[in-house]
């Protein structure tokens, strides 16, 4: 579906993408990892014709410097960050953007409903929070149901919650047929959302992998992972509370609120938090076997001894 | 025309483009004019030049509409004057930001690389700026002068309206011939403050330095009548005030030696020259930037 | 053919002219009447002098040699035409030539072709047509001759190669009244002393009127536009000059009113307007002896009101209305007009420029008018610079005049009792500041529209920065409530 055929890039001396070939198939998703630096965006930016550069780049047969015009029609892209801010209405941008692509108008309520932006047609894009612009932004990039999907870090710049959200919606996304491309640098997403990772060492792919090869096999099902969710000083008593109320395993750590969950049910503790009107400023999955939950866990038994006693 | 069917995944309906024909050029260009024209006339900067424009040019048209009352008199005095120098200075001004703020900023926000990823051309993109902006200032003129109009006919002012119709018209295309070298300027620099500060630097060269400096060379090298209507033929301000100054009868001769070797020299063909060398200052400009936004990466 | 127009010139001859006119009844033969030119010829050599010949309408030939005086007097304008040469030449004092239609003249200006060539005095020329003729009518030695009423337009030619639509040459006491002159060289009067010329019309000709050496000559209520110059007078004196109109004379020199090294006139209630320059004085007064006066007049909308040449002295220039030329009076080089008077009797002119204000009432401005621009200045010296005229710089250069006085030129002049209402102008004025009621309202229709346009066109911003407005106010109000 995507080919890169021995594509270079370079900016000045810097080689940013180096000869590199590389296809993604139908139904694909390939997740183009790699440090800051690597090649993943300026791959990403070559191939949607925002750079010059050598090689040959296809979508679906369409060259795209040649053909760039179609081939960007087959295309659904979400920045990393959705640039406008004015005064457009998210209807207004949505009618646009249908009409640039030539889709009929869809239905409002059912296109923003799909990315959890239901009644929220008449608000200007500058009233929309980081993570509602994300959603908007793929709500954007679906129209005319694209057979391609192009993601680039596309929850770099939201918070915890922000991000957990857009994961869920791509996730449903990734698994449908459809051909994805992404660029990330957080395990989380590419564990959940790649069938291939392609990784990137300045500006070549060393190899390609199945995620549970990168990164060890997916945790199964009933596995146990602990969050570590980052929160204001002042609220983490009150998340603790909430969480512990709720019926998680919870402790408050130094640097945040670690909660136990079932790995199914890993976004629970987020969308108790968002209820309960506690941003979560940044989140990590901290292993249920390392130092500082072990420490937790016998803490709170010593107390819970004493508390029995 | 269109299909809806499922968008996979999430469930919903959505038209789907495969199944419809791709959008017509003149509809996505117009789409974009649309969007480009809009945006020029949210802009703080629009909103404050046409204020000032319309404020200016009301005072300009009252003032001469109560002196023109005593006499009954204004032949190309002070209204024609007044409003030829006021567009002089605020036109290109205006014209010459909007066209500065065309391009740079909007890459700086990222948010033209979203516009380019469409599926539209640069060219479209390019063009729609201009077609968007020189709407724009047609309104902002159209504003101006009406207002003036509006004012001189209800003072009784000598002013007729095919002669404010006309300085009107060429000062759509005195703008014409600032956005595009704006956007050119816009379309070379990549952050949008340097962008308007070139523009700003631009526009004060044309109005004072240009004039200021032929001026000079006229005393030091003593240029000759002819030589001097050329050199003025490079400044698309002066092409403005002679196109203007011109008139009806095609005589320059009220800019002494060298408006009478123009017209000795072109007589009706004047309107043509000038006419060209505007075209020069819209196309090459828009050409320029047309190379440098299709070659480079955005 | 030729048989009956033979019989119908006799006929009409006789029937008409009967008593002493000369026909060509009694001398058929000798006249050879079949053809209409020997006819003519023949009853002009028949008639005795003082005889009025009746010319029946057809077509006639030049040329035409008159030598004794006759009243040639054309019935329903019968044509003489010239082809290649002249048409009519009158060698004999009072004769008097009317409703003829004189027709193509030769374009030979070394054998200066005209249509018209009076050789004797007291001619009278009148209620003739006269077209596409080289030289008009040209009167040389012709003292109290008349040309009224004609109709003289010149050749379709080159400026350099037409000739004068009326020349007069020692031509004393002649009057030029009611005639039309389009597209000749000039009407010009040399050496000819007490013409009065008087209400005649000059289009697209070079000089509307031209004096060369002539005296005591008045020349009134004429309407000479779009010319290359208005009237121009050269080496004369004596001259009174008043209500004519003199607009849109715009050729190479383009002078409303040119005065050359000229004595003694009075220049009064003219209207001079739109000209590249209203008045131009080059070496007048030349002996200053008599008046020389400008009084009365209105300069409007000219390029330059007035120009001087700096050598000028003596003139007395008030009761004058300047308004809105684009200078209004230029030197022509370096030098101030300190020698001239721009005001008569504490009054002086109308400017419409002028800042002052009349603080007891009796129309008088209570600060003088200086005219000490520093861009007219620097284009009166170096003209080409007008180039520059109407831009910002033009305003700047005026800014900084005004502001740093240290480069701030001497006054060109001084007018110390300017007016500060208009005084009364000629009565031509009027016709051109009609501005009707059509106009005003096409001009406000127009600009209705030009809003209507404007307003569709910023409409949706307006109306959301209306919103954003509102709804800032009313945060701001909400505000304001929660704090109280």
């Amino acid at each position: 579906m995507i080919r890169f055929d021995r594509v270079t890039k370079r900016f000045g001396r810097f080689t940013a993408v180096d000869d590199v070939s590389l296809e993604v198939g139908r139904g694909e998703c390939l997740a183009l990892w790699g440090a800051n630096g690597a090649g993943k965006s300026t791959m990403i930016r070559c191939m949607l014709g925002l750079h010059r550069f050598k090689g040959v780049i296809s979508v679906d047969g369409l060259d795209v410097r040649r053909q760039g015009r179609r081939a960007r029609r087959l295309i659904g892209y979400v920045p990393q960050e959705l640039g406008f801010s004015d005064d457009a209405t998210v209807k207004q941008s949505i009618d646009f953007f249908a009409g640039l692509k030539g889709v009929a108008v869809p239905r409002l309520d059912e296109c923003l409903g799909a990315v959890g932006l239901a009644g929220q047609g008449h608000k200007r894009l500058r009233e929309l929070s980081g993570g509602m612009k994300q959603r908007l932004a793929l709500c954007l990039a679906l129209l005319g149901d694209p057979p391609v999907l192009v993601l680039d870090e596309v929850t770099a710049s939201l918070d915890a919650a922000g991000r957990e959200e857009l994961v869920m919606l791509l996730s449903r996304l990734a698994h449908s047929g459809r051909t994805m491309l992404f660029a990330s640098h957080r395990q989380e997403e590419v564990m959940r959302l790649a069938t291939t990772v392609a990784v990137l060492e300045r500006g070549r792919v060393d190899r390609r992998v199945a995620p549970a090869e990168l990164f060890g096999p997916a945790a199964p099902a009933n596995e146990e992972v602990v969050l570590r969710l980052m929160v204001d000083q002042p609220t983490s008593q009150r998340a603790l509370q909430i969480l512990r109320d709720r019926g998680h395993e919870a402790y408050l750590n130094g640097v945040g609120v670690l909660v136990a969950v079932a790995s199914p049910r890993r976004a629970a503790p987020f969308e108790i938090l968002a209820h309960a009107d506690i941003p979560v400023k940044d989140f990590e999955f901290v292993e249920p076997a390392s130092p500082c939950m072990t420490a937790a866990r016998s803490a709170a038994a010593a107390s819970n001894m004493r508390g029995e006693r | 025309m269109s299909t809806i069917c499922n968008t996979r995944g999430l469930g919903v309906t959505m038209a789907r483009a495969s199944a419809c024909r791709p959008p017509s050029v003149a509809s996505t260009f117009l789409r974009l004019t649309i969007a480009d024209l809009r945006q020029a006339l949210l802009a703080r900067w629009f909103v404050l030049y046409t204020a000032a424009f319309v404020t200016l040019g009301l005072g300009i048209s009252y003032v001469s509409a109560m002196a023109a009352g005593s006499t009954g008199l204004d032949g190309f005095g002070r209204t024609s004057a007044g409003l030829i120098n006021l567009v002089i200075l605020i036109v290109p001004l205006m014209a010459l930001t909007a066209g500065a703020s065309a391009i740079a900023p909007q890459r700086e926000r990222g948010s033209l690389a979203y516009l380019l990823v469409q599926p539209v051309s640069r060219g479209e993109v390019l063009g729609a700026r201009f077609v968007g902006l020189s709407l724009a200032m047609v309104a902002s003129i159209a504003l101006g002068f009406g207002l003036s109009g509006l004012i001189l006919s209800l003072k009784g002012g000598a002013a007729d309206p095919g002669s404010l119709v006309r300085l009107a018209s060429l000062a759509v295309v005195l703008a014409m011939a600032m956005v595009a070298p704006g956007i050119a300027i816009s379309v070379m620099t990549r952050r949008s403050s340097v962008a308007s500060g070139i523009a700003v630097f631009v526009w004060l060269a044309l109005v004072f330095g240009s004039d200021l400096g032929l001026m000079a060379a006229a005393g030091a090298m003593h240029l000759r009548a002819q030589e001097l209507f050329y050199a003025g033929l490079a400044s698309p301000l002066q092409v403005f005030k002679m196109w203007a100054l011109c008139g009806t009868d095609a005589t320059l001769d009220i800019l002494g030696p060298a408006g009478l070797y123009a017209t000795d020299t072109f007589g009706a063909r004047l309107p043509w020259l000038f006419s060209g060398a505007m075209a020069a200052w819209i196309v090459l400009p828009l050409a320029a930037a047309w190379v440098i936004f299709t070659r480079r990466s955005q | 053919m030729c048989g009956v127009s033979t019989v119908i010139a006799t006929v009409v001859l006789f029937g008409v002219a009967a008593g002493s006119t000369a026909a060509c009844d009694g001398h058929g033969e000798s006249c050879g009447c079949e053809d209409p030119d020997v006819t003519l010829r023949c009853m002009i050599a028949d008639a005795s002098p003082g005889d009025t010949i009746l010319v029946p309408p057809g077509a006639y030939h030049g040329p035409i040699v008159i030598d004794k005086p006759l009243t040639l007097i054309g019935v329903d304008r019968p044509t003489l035409r010239g082809g290649s040469g002249d048409i009519l030449e009158i060698n004999a004092a009072n004769v008097t030539i009317s409703g003829f239609l004189l027709a193509a003249t030769g374009d030979s200006l070394e054998r200066e072709n005209c249509a018209v060539r009076v050789n004797a005095g007291s001619a009278v020329i009148e209620d003739n047509i006269l077209y596409d003729v080289l030289f008009g009518i040209d009167l040389k030695n012709a003292a109290g001759s008349v040309i009224a009423r004609n109709y003289i337009g010149g050749k379709d030619l080159d400026i350099a190669r037409r000739g004068d639509g009326i020349r007069l040459y020692r031509s004393d006491a002649a009057t030029i009244e009611g005639n039309v002159l389009e597209d000749g060289r000039d009407a010009i009067l040399w050496y000819s002393t007490g013409v009065v010329v008087r209400e005649n019309t000059s289009r697209r000709c070079r000089y509307g009127f031209h004096l060369m050496f002539s005296g005591d000559v008045t020349i009134e209520g004429n309407d000479l536009q779009e010319n290359s110059v208005g009237v121009y007078i050269m080496y004369s004196k004596g001259l009174t000059i008043r209500e004519n109109l003199l607009a849109k004379n715009r050729g190479p020199s383009g002078y409303g009113l040119g005065l050359k090294e000229s004595d003694d006139y009075t220049i009064s209630r003219n209207t001079m307007t739109a000209n590249r320059v209203g008045v131009y004085v080059d070496g007048s007064p030349f002996t200053v002896e008599g008046p020389a006066d400008f009084t009365g007049n209105l300069l409007a909308c000219n390029d330059v009101g007035m120009t001087m040449l700096p050598s000028v002295k003596g003139n007395r220039v008030h009761g004058n209305s300047f308004i809105d030329n684009a200078e209004q009076v230029a030197v022509a080089g370096r030098g101030e007009l300190i020698d001239n008077d721009f005001d008569v009797e504490k009054r002086g002119n109308y400017w419409s420029d002028y800042g002052g204000y009349d603080a007891d009432g009796d129309g008088i401005g209570e600060a003088e008018f200086e005219s000490r621009k520093l861009f007219e200045n620097l284009t009166d010296h170096r003209p080409e610079l007008r180039l520059f005229r109407y831009g910002p710089v033009h305003e700047a250069i005026e800014f900084v005049a005004r502001a740093v006085p240290a480069v701030r030129p001497e006054p060109k002049f001084v007018d110390w009792y300017p007016m500060t209402t208009p005084p009364p102008s000629g009565a031509a004025v009027a016709s051109l500041s009609a501005r009707g009621p059509t106009v005003r309202t096409g001009l406000a229709l127009t600009a209705v529209a030009a809003l209507i346009a404007g307003l569709a066109f910023a409409s949706s911003p307006i109306a959301s920065s209306l919103r954003r407005a509102a709804s800032g106010a009313r945060r701001l109000a909400f505000r304001a409530g929660g704090e109280s």
